[in-house]
């Protein structure tokens, strides 16, 4: 970052806000390699200003919120659109009732302003290890649609992650929606730990999405943030997790997995081995307190 | 690059503008549209100096394009009460010597404004999760905090 670049206005760009989805892919084809998608423009305008990026047009999708907007429940699956804010799956009744670790995590996401424009979608698409949003969307076994001039393909969310700040978006495609499975009985939980408590990406976060019956989990699935290239699933854990006895014992044994799962580097917010040390405390703060909801003593 | 022609809401009126493209919303707002309220601290999203409602959300104009306002409804510290008719939390913040230099105010009474009206029933920590976009270096936030519920009561 070179802060003397600020004083300068951004280099200039064409800006389009196509009205159609029709729209949309002629001004990407108009433009070849040369755009910018802008959503909340959370990232893009702090990239931008960075000189990270120097785009020829800008193409905006906010007159799109009817075809890319929205938050809705039908036959036994969430969606929820890439262009839904923070602010709005923060406080949507259906993200509550089937998604409660996405709510968590995106009441969490920078501040209040931050959260009335930032995107579920451009917070996908930017790819962050970090990126709030993956790990209850991994937990809760979600999947991304993509869109694209011919069409469009779903994958799982935690294959959409294909590095830092890499994607498997194709030249001229867009993130359209995520697809949660909105199962009955399936309860998630998020949480994560940071240097302060609000306006800072998290140093590791942790999701779990699992039901518990007769005192045992049922299918679990736990996924970590900010420890590994991606955020990712925690295999053997989710797998250890699963039918398992909801105790105190077993949540060692599953959150000591997890932190063998976990791949952190160091950086400014935390060594390696803290990391590690942090998704052992969480993961097993979070099993717990599921036990505790379901009211096993 | 082609100037962008917007129309929208600023404070109530309707107004229609040509505006650069790469321009951000802080400096039209400041620079062009004359409502000199809109402060730019940090101009990357953290410090608030910047906040405007932008659709009755409080957003950091630094990190919005100026061209992106079309059809929407902006609403900066002027449009929100004046010297004569100031708001409760205006009125609140004089009683409550809740400004010192006053660089962060704009976009923090622009703030507590819309949690006065939305969230009106804010535990003290939701006030300071709320608040936590808008950055003040001088006067600690408490009385900013106390300034606020005493604007709640009414
Ligand atoms: C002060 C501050 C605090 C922040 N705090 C957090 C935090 O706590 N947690 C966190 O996870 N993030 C945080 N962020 C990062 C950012 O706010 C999020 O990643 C946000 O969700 C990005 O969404 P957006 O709509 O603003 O994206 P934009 O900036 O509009 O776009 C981001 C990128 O995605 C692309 N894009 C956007 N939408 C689509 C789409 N539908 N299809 C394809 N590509 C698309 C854009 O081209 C761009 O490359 C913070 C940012 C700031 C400035
Ligand atoms: S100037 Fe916009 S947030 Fe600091
Ligand atoms: S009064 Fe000086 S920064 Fe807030």
């Amino acid at each position: 970052m070179r802060p003397f670049q600020y004083l300068a206005p951004i280099p200039s760009f064409d800006y389009v806000a196509p009205r159609t989805l029709a729209e949309l892919f002629e001004a990407f084809n108009g433009h070849g390699k040369g755009f910018a998608i802008i959503a909340g423009g959370t990232d893009l305008m702090v990239a931008l200003k960075e000189r990270a990026v120097a785009p020829e047009a800008v193409v905006d999708l906010c007159r799109l919120r009817g075809e890319l907007g929205g938050i809705d429940v039908s036959k036994g699956v969430l969606r929820v659109g890439a262009l839904a804010t923070f602010s709005q799956i923060e406080s949507d009744p259906l993200v509550r009732r089937y998604a409660n670790a996405l709510r968590q995590a995106a009441a969490n996401v920078g501040t209040l302003q931050i959260r009335s424009i930032a995107t579920l979608g451009g917070n996908l698409a930017t790819a962050s290890p970090a990126a709030d949003s993956a790990p209850p969307l991994i937990a809760l076994g979600a999947s991304v649609t993509l869109l694209g001039r011919s069409g469009q393909r779903t994958l799982p969310v935690q294959s959409f992650f294909t590095g830092p700040k890499k994607n498997a978006l194709l030249r001229g495609e867009i993130v359209s929606s995520v697809e949660i499975p909105a199962g009955e009985g399936v309860s998630s939980v998020w949480t994560r730990a940071a240097v302060r408590n609000e306006n800072v990406l998290s140093t590791v976060s942790v999701a779990i999405a699992a039901s518990i019956h007769d005192g045992r989990f049922g299918s679990s699935r736990v996924a970590l943030g900010a420890v590994a290239p991606t955020p990712i699933l925690a295999e053997n854990s989710s797998r250890a997790m699963t039918g398992s006895e909801a105790t105190a014992g077993q949540a060692e044994r599953v959150a000591a997995l997890a932190a063998e799962e976990a791949r952190p580097i160091s950086d400014i917010r935390a060594s390696a081995h803290y990391r590690k040390h942090l998704v052992f405390v969480l993961t097993r703060r979070l099993i717990l307190q599921m036990v505790s909801e379901a009211g096993i003593p | 690059m082609r100037k962008v022609r917007v129309s929208f809401t600023l404070n109530g009126l309707k107004k229609t503008d040509e505006v650069e493209p790469n321009q951000t919303l802080c400096d039209y707002l400041h620079d062009v549209a004359g409502t000199t309220s809109v402060k730019k601290g940090c101009d990357t999203g953290e410090c608030g100096a910047c906040t405007v409602l932008l659709d009755d959300m409080p957003v950091t104009s630094c990190l919005v394009l100026a061209p992106q306002v079309e059809g929407r409804d902006v609403v900066t510290v002027e449009g929100l009460g004046t010297k004569l008719v100031p708001n409760p939390v205006q009125q609140a913040f004089v009683e409550h010597d809740a400004v010192q230099c006053g660089y962060c105010i704009p976009g923090m009474i622009v703030t507590l404004s819309w949690v006065r009206e939305h969230v009106p029933r804010a535990s003290d920590a939701e006030i300071k999760r709320l608040m936590s976009g808008n950055l003040c270096r001088c006067t600690g936030y408490l009385q900013q905090i106390e300034a606020l519920k005493a604007a709640i009561k009414g």
